[in-house]
């Protein structure tokens, strides 16, 4: 089973955590938005095979959203951070 | 008809004369220059689609691009249950049309998929679960599909083994019957279509993976593979599970979430369960192949993944499952646990058609119920790539519905789609 | 007691000798297809029946050919037999036990005589695949086919009444976790112990030792002598205090970040550990060639571990097929105890044999043919003999040196292939070696090692001392001891050619490459000339390696097989992939202990005992009605009822932000709620579908509190925190109070005189009035009061604190008392909710719902500047409903129509188009009329009184569109 580092509370069972979709966030201003672009908002997803930056929940522990980069063919997590600290 | 051999015939003459060399099934070629249509992904449904294309429409000049072997993907991964007791009346239509395909498959490909009608039933364990299932069964008769309402003593007469007693913790209230519903032999459909398109023209390219694909002033040139450069004006991409990597290549994004799908099977038993169960509140469907294995799978993963590697968590929660629904099961072993990948749409309805490239064609979308259409999808894409237009069946499933807001229904009643 | 007559009926069993497992001064009894055999404790039930001259086990899957003992190490399928209720019980593991009842399975009438077998006569018309060349037409018959084919396959039965055992599970975590219990794996648990690591060491047999258990191993330096080997590991695994070991313990896969599965018996084990070394051995490889799975044919390990554990002999004139010194150990071993070696036959030159052994046997008179391998077995339930004969320069066999030995046991010694499902499932690579002809691992993930046979190191003093190294390797990576120098490990110490590539010799009867399914060298052949030429292929058409050995006994053969028909080299061949479990493992210890959590309020025994009728919701379970739920609605609207709702979600939000949130996820509008009030509130994703509605009340300053539905209230909390913590969460702080309050709703005209009795609180309507909340002490306890009106009468939310809510509960039945009041259920809810025509998200709507379409445009204010689904709703409202959610009445008061009903309208042909369905419905006994909600086109739900028509049983009938509610359409009773 997979292992994810919670920032607050380490190293714990991927089944402590729910999975929150890659990462993308709502336009600032959506009324400013066509249809098409709300539909790719709400629709549309890079879905890459590849390393993947995305929302994790640990709904078993502290109740942390954070974001974590994972390779979506492996797994393999690469690092995991506050969503604070996305732009770190 | 193409002069083919009854599948029999060449059985006796094998039997007789074993010095002969049997018929190739489908055989190797070189990559051509150019094709009329390419279409990447070599499983059933890009198969059936080449198939389609050579009997229904005389278009022969195909090539069928498969990165591994035929059937390595979601054709060659799923549970290989077939029904069509949908919820939308655009789904039932959909996949009674596939239903139908499936019924005259062996015939028509000569060659055996033991399509086996043996019934299917989808377990309601709350008063929600009832109505849900009421609702199915009523769009289904109103299409002309075979379903009904049935309880739990007709459910005990079906699946004998079934725990009906109000001992479990989701206890059996009702199910929907399904009598047309059952189980096929998954790779036998792969190599069937494969076969059939083989034999009509269509090159069949495994271990040929396609590496980029030439966009000219928003028309479909070209496509690069491996093993070198096609050109060809249309590119159909059947590669479900994977769409995204492929449509990646000319910049068009999907409203796709790929995400792993589980499975197991068990050692073989002498047969005692008749029909096929699927359970949505315990997340479970399960049925007992010819040869006797039970095979079993359970909903999507909770996170997204191409990986393809079984989870523990997967076999312990099915297994707890399936011994609520089947208490009797307990010494029974699991052989083999398997995952394959499922691309999931948000209205959990497949996506066929045109996309903004011209001669670009998609064939995606297929979430966990891809394989039971591959016929109709085939059929449906020929026709389309054909005549250049969509058919009504398939219309409701344009990528466009989603920036026109018209989704699809079927979510509506998403629990497992099995 | 064992008597005279067991000998007599156990002739295979040996003189007591060192080493055995087995307690001959007890004696028990089992039966086989009913006939009593004696057996020792530590018998198998496979040693057993050798003992006792028994020799055929099984029936094969397809021709029902009889099989006997192959492997004798519980892989291969030939001794799967039913014990009792259990299905497809491996006989050459499985201790016996006083009583067993061990029957034959696929058999029929009986295993001495199965009439199935006859199907061996047309199997020129049934090679590979033919069941999908066969029965093709007519189509309307295959499903009598079908049930004839279904009824010959399968194994094992399950019976109906069998009891689901007792099972359960333990988490172990650990430094190092070390596969496999033989020399390799008890020196790296030693080398890693020693380095100071914690150690799991786990073996699927009863004791440690591996191979050293039952054979007599040569060093390096091939003197014959004894190993010491074996007592002094053990006992330095016995005095290590980091080592717990695992005996009969199977690991069954790796998943994962180092997450391993393993089983004992009833129980699995869920391991995470932070390195693994696999030292899983290997599996002797079977030879093709005639009649290979007759009765009688054993690989050379087997017949090792039945003379050495068991004392059983399976047979006394033998024959040893082999390509290596192994061959020559068994033969060596065997002539230790006065068997008769009939020949040893060689396909090596004289001069590549090198066993210490070889003056001794041929010096003691064993005929040893060089150059030779077997042809046949001969015989027909059991070997009575072999053919042999002489390979040519060319590698060929000469057809004219043919010759027949005498025998009753051939022995097929002709190499190993390493056991390393484990080692890739972890994802390592493996790559074929000429050298020794075996796929060997040749790289793995950080943190796994792969040491022993199934690295490929075949001498046990190289064994133990690699595997000794990299242990303690191991240890490092788990962060103990000294890293090593040794970090990045591929094979060990190969020798050349121990394992032949010869895998098959051509004859003219069958020779099966998989026992499992019955598939021969010229199936394969067969099935590769019509086209599933790539090993993947080949597996899924001709089902090799799919069955219950899962390619133990077939993988390496099939991949020889596979590249020779090809032309293709082994590495381009390629393996099939492993996957877990190594093992075959039960249902029932896969499960567990039946968890399947509930989740229950304070009240529950309460309810219980009063005759609740539980029902399931979510997690939940909550009394459906308590008899009458008719009855329990009627109460409600003439007197007083009372209602657990403590599932109801319940979110304690606080901070100044706590408005412009609300407004944000919320369709409605937030701002100018005073404090003191409370409003209705629907919530949606930003697709404009509802997710969640319920109540919001502003407490106090800046405290609010929300409630959500039951089954929503996780998902709510989880949604509220993802968007507080991804940018709007300035000023708020969020507390779930779902399990910390208990709530029941007190509704009927008579709850305010019920609960006046227990408050000090002004209750009067114009101190506390509708949509209100207050503070107050009810019982003495301090509770939280919501006056709401779902079931359309004067009611009060009563929220308390769930310590106290048992308390609280019989405090309110108590006080009502008087008035009538009776507990009422989900159902009377149901329906009292039905007759004011309130929506229940997730019943009325569903994952595609909006609110505009679910008539709940008053609860949506598109002109707020922005909130969660705003531009999908400004889009829908814009091009207009597709389906609207309205009440209806039927015609007919006594036809209530069942919940998922369609409405429809037959068009011209008469064929009738679905326009829409029933969510929810009742008979109202308030109203005696039939009603409910459903979903129509909106030209038709915006007529009050159009008629339509519902399909029910198949027939049409009439309901109308009702769009005021059908009690107290005015709310007055609510504001009472």
């Amino acid at each position: 089973m997979l292992l994810l580092t919670c920032p607050n509370c380490g190293d714990r069972n991927v089944s402590e955590f729910r999975f929150g979709g890659e990462l993308s966030s709502r336009p600032k201003d959506p009324s400013a938005l066509s249809s098409a672009e709300w539909a790719n908002y709400l629709y549309m997803r890079n879905n890459v095979m590849d390393a993947q930056t995305e929302w994790w929940h640990h709904n078993a522990g502290c109740g942390l959203w954070f974001l974590a980069e994972r390779h979506t063919r492996t797994n393999e997590v690469i690092k995991t951070y506050p969503y604070a600290k996305r732009n770190a | 008809m193409l002069p083919t051999k009854q599948m029999s015939v060449q059985l006796l003459r094998q039997a007789f004369n074993s010095s002969q060399p049997p018929p190739r099934m489908w055989r190797s070629h070189e990559l051509k220059e150019r094709y009329d249509v390419v279409i990447i992904g070599g499983g059933a449904h890009g198969l059936a689609c080449a198939y389609y294309l050579a009997k229904e429409h005389g278009i022969t000049d195909v090539a069928v691009l498969e990165k591994s072997y035929i059937g390595a993907g979601g054709s060659g991964r799923n549970t290989a249950i077939v029904r069509s007791n949908y919820l939308t009346p655009e789904g039932v239509r959909f996949y009674n049309e596939s239903v139908k395909l499936y019924e005259q498959l062996s015939d028509d490909l000569n060659f055996n998929v033991m399509f086996s009608q043996r019934g299917h039933l989808t377990l309601a364990h709350t008063d929600g679960g009832v109505n849900t299932m009421r609702r199915r069964a009523e769009v289904n008769q109103i299409e002309g599909v075979d379903s009904r309402l049935i309880w739990p003593d007709e459910i005990k007469r079906l699946c004998p083994y079934l725990d009906v007693s109000d001992h479990p913790r989701y206890p059996i209230l009702a199910a929907l019957y399904h009598p047309p519903g059952g189980i096929i032999r998954h790779d036998a459909v792969v190599w069937g279509y494969a076969h059939q398109a083989d034999v009509r023209g269509a090159h069949i390219h495994q271990n040929t993976e396609v590496t980029g694909i030439k966009v000219k002033k928003g028309k479909v040139t070209g496509v690069e593979t491996t093993r070198g450069r096609i050109k060809t004006g249309t590119v159909l991409n059947a590669t479900a599970g994977w769409a995204s990597t492929i449509t990646t290549m000319v910049d068009i994004k999907l409203p796709l979430t790929t995400i792993p799908l589980q499975a197991c099977v068990t050692e073989p038993l002498k047969p005692f369960l008749d029909v096929v169960v699927v359970s949505g509140s315990l997340h479970v469907y399960i049925s007992q192949t010819d040869r006797g294995e039970l095979v079993m799978g359970a909903s999507v993963d909770p996170f997204s993944s191409y990986s393809m590697a079984g989870s523990l968590t997967f076999l312990e929660g099915i297994a707890g499952h399936v011994l609520e629904l089947f208490p009797a099961l307990s010494n029974v072993r699991i052989l083999r646990q398997w995952a394959g990948i499922c691309e999931m749409p948000p209205d959990y309805s497949p996506i066929m058609g045109f996309t903004p490239i011209n001669g670009f064609l998609i064939d995606v979308g297929w979430g966990t119920y891809g394989f039971k259409a591959s016929p109709i999808a085939g059929k449906t894409l020929a026709e389309l790539i054909a005549t250049d237009k969509t058919p009504d069946l398939i219309a409701p499933f344009r990528l466009s519905r989603f920036e026109e807001n018209d989704l699809v229904g079927e979510k509506g009643a998403a629990s497992v789609g099995h | 007691m064992r008597t005279e007559q067991d000998t007599l009926i156990t002739p295979n069993r040996l003189h007591p000798k060192e080493g055995e497992v087995i307690d001959r001064a007890t004696t028990i009894r089992f039966t086989f297809d009913g006939v009593e055999y004696p057996a020792h404790p530590g018998d198998t039930v496979a040693s057993a029946l050798t003992a006792a001259g028994v020799q055929v086990l099984s029936r094969s899957f397809k021709y029902h050919r009889p099989r006997g003992l192959l492997c004798c190490s519980g892989h291969c399928p030939n001794c799967l037999v039913q014990i009792g209720d259990e299905p497809n019980v491996r006989a050459c593991t499985r201790p016996v036990e006083a009583g067993m009842e061990v029957r034959a399975q696929n058999v029929w009438p009986s295993l001495k005589r199965d009439l199935l077998s006859l199907t061996q006569l047309g199997s020129r018309f049934m090679p590979v695949g033919f069941y999908y060349k066969t029965f093709i037409r007519p189509q309307k018959l295959w499903p009598l086919y079908e049930h004839t084919l279904r009824h010959v396959a399968g194994l094992g039965e399950v019976h109906i009444d069998t009891p689901l055992g007792e099972f359960d599970k333990q988490y172990l975590h650990t430094d190092v976790v070390i596969a496999g219990g033989g020399p390799a794996g008890i020196s790296a648990a030693l080398g890693a112990a020693e380095g100071g690591a914690q150690v799991l060491l786990f073996d699927e047999n009863p004791t440690l030792g591996g191979h050293l258990r039952f054979t007599v191993p040569l060093d390096s330096s091939s003197t014959p002598e004894v190993s010491k080997d074996l007592p002094e590991l053990l006992e330095a695994a016995n005095q290590q205090p980091n080592i717990a070991v695992f005996t009969d313990t199977s690991v069954l896969g790796w998943y994962q970040d180092n997450w391993l599965c393993a089983v004992k018996g009833t129980r699995l084990f869920k391991i995470r550990t932070k390195s693994v070394v696999v030292a899983t051995g290997a599996y002797e490889v079977p030879l093709i060639f005639d009649n290979n799975d007759l009765p009688g044919v054993m690989l050379g390990s087997a017949v090792q571990r039945l003379v050495h554990l068991f004392g059983v002999l399976p047979g006394k004139q033998v024959v040893i097929v082999t390509a290596n010194e192994d061959g020559w150990d068994v033969a060596a071993d065997l002539q230790s105890l006065g068997v008769n070696v009939g020949a040893i036959v060689d396909e090596r030159e004289p001069n590549a044999c090198s066993s210490p052994y070889r003056d001794g046997l041929v010096n003691a008179g064993v005929p040893v043919f060089y150059r030779h391998t077997i042809l046949e077995a001969i015989g027909s339930n059991a070997v009575r003999g072999a053919k042999i004969a002489r390979i040519d320069e060319r590698a060929a066999i000469s057809p004219t040196t043919t010759q027949s030995l005498n025998c009753n046991l051939i022995v097929i010694s002709m190499g190993w292939t390493p056991a390393t499902e484990l080692a890739y499932m972890t994802g390592g690579k493996s790559e074929y070696n000429e050298e020794c002809a075996k796929i060997l691992p040749v790289s793995s993930p950080p943190g796994v090692y792969v040491v022993g046979r199934a690295s490929g190191t075949h001498a046990v003093d190289s064994q133990i001392a690699e595997a000794h190294q990299i242990g303690s390797t191991a240890a490092a990576f788990a962060g103990s001891g000294e890293v090593n120098k040794l970090t990045a490990q591929s094979s060990g110490t190969l020798e050349p050619r121990r394992t032949s590539d010869r895998v098959c010799v051509p004859g003219n009867k069958k020779r099966f490459v998989c026992y499992c399914e019955d598939v021969t060298d010229e199936d394969v052949e067969l099935a590769i000339a019509e086209g599933y030429d790539s090993i993947e292929l080949l597996k899924r058409y001709s089902t090799i390696s799919m069955g219950p050995c899962q390619g133990a006994m077939c993988s390496m053969n099939t991949i020889h097989l596979c590249a020779r028909a090809n032309d293709w080299t082994v590495q381009e061949t390629g393996t099939t992939t492993a996957r877990p479990p190594t093992t075959p493992v039960t249902l029932g210890a896969l499960a567990g202990q039946n968890m399947e959590p509930v989740q229950t309020t304070p009240i529950h025994q309460w309810h219980l005992d009063h005759g609740a009728a539980m029902m399931v919701a979510g997690l939940w379970l909550r009394p459906n009605h308590y008899g009458d739920p008719a009855a329990e609605a009627m109460g409600v609207r003439e007197r007083v009822g009372l209602i657990d709702v403590s599932p109801l979600g319940k979110l304690q939000l606080t901070g100044p932000g706590v408005p412009e949130l609300l407004e944000r996820i919320y369709t409605n509008r937030w701002e100018n709620l005073r404090v003191g009030r409370v409003r209705y509130g629907v919530m949606c994703n930003d697709e404009g579908v509802v997710l969640n509605d319920g109540v919001c009340a502003h407490l106090n300053d800046e405290t609010w509190y929300m409630t959500t539905t039951s089954t929503g209230a996780t998902t709510i909390f989880e949604w509220l925190q993802w968007w507080l913590q991804s940018g709007w969460g300035e000023g708020i702080h969020l507390t779930d109070l779902t399990d910390v309050y208990s709530a029941f709703n007190l509704a009927g005209p008579q709850s305010r005189a019920v609960l006046e009795k227990l408050t000090e609180r002004d209750l009067a309507s114009k101190a506390f009035p509708y949509m209100r909340i207050r503070s107050a002490k009810i019982a003495d306890v301090p509770c939280r009061l919501l006056r709401l009106g779902f079931t359309g009468e004067l009611s009060y939310e009563v929220h308390c604190p769930s310590g106290y809510a048992l308390h609280v509960w019989e405090a309110l039945m108590e006080a009502g008392r008087e008035f009538g009041i009776a507990p009422f259920g989900v159902e009377a809810q149901r329906i009292l909710r039905l007759e004011k025509a309130h929506i229940i998200v997730g019943q009325d709507t569903d994952a595609m719902s909006d609110p505009l379409s679910a008539n709940m445009a008053w609860a949506v204010k598109l002109d707020k500047p922005d909130f969660l689904g705003k531009p999908s709703l400004m889009r829908i409202s814009d091009e207009g409903l597709k389906q609207l959610l309205v009440g209806f009445k039927m015609a007919d008061p006594d036809v209530v129509p069942d919940e998922g009903l369609q409405i429809v309208e037959p068009d011209a042909d008469g064929r009738l188009k679905i326009i829409g369905w029933v969510t929810s419905s009742r008979f109202s006994p308030t109203l005696a009329a039939a009603i409910g909600l459903c979903w129509l086109p909106p030209e038709l739900a915006s007529q009050d009184g159009a008629p339509f028509t519902i399909r029910i049983d198949g027939h049409l009938k009439e309901a109308r569109v009702q769009h005021s509610a059908f009690y107290d359409p005015d709310g007055e009773r609510l504001r009472m």
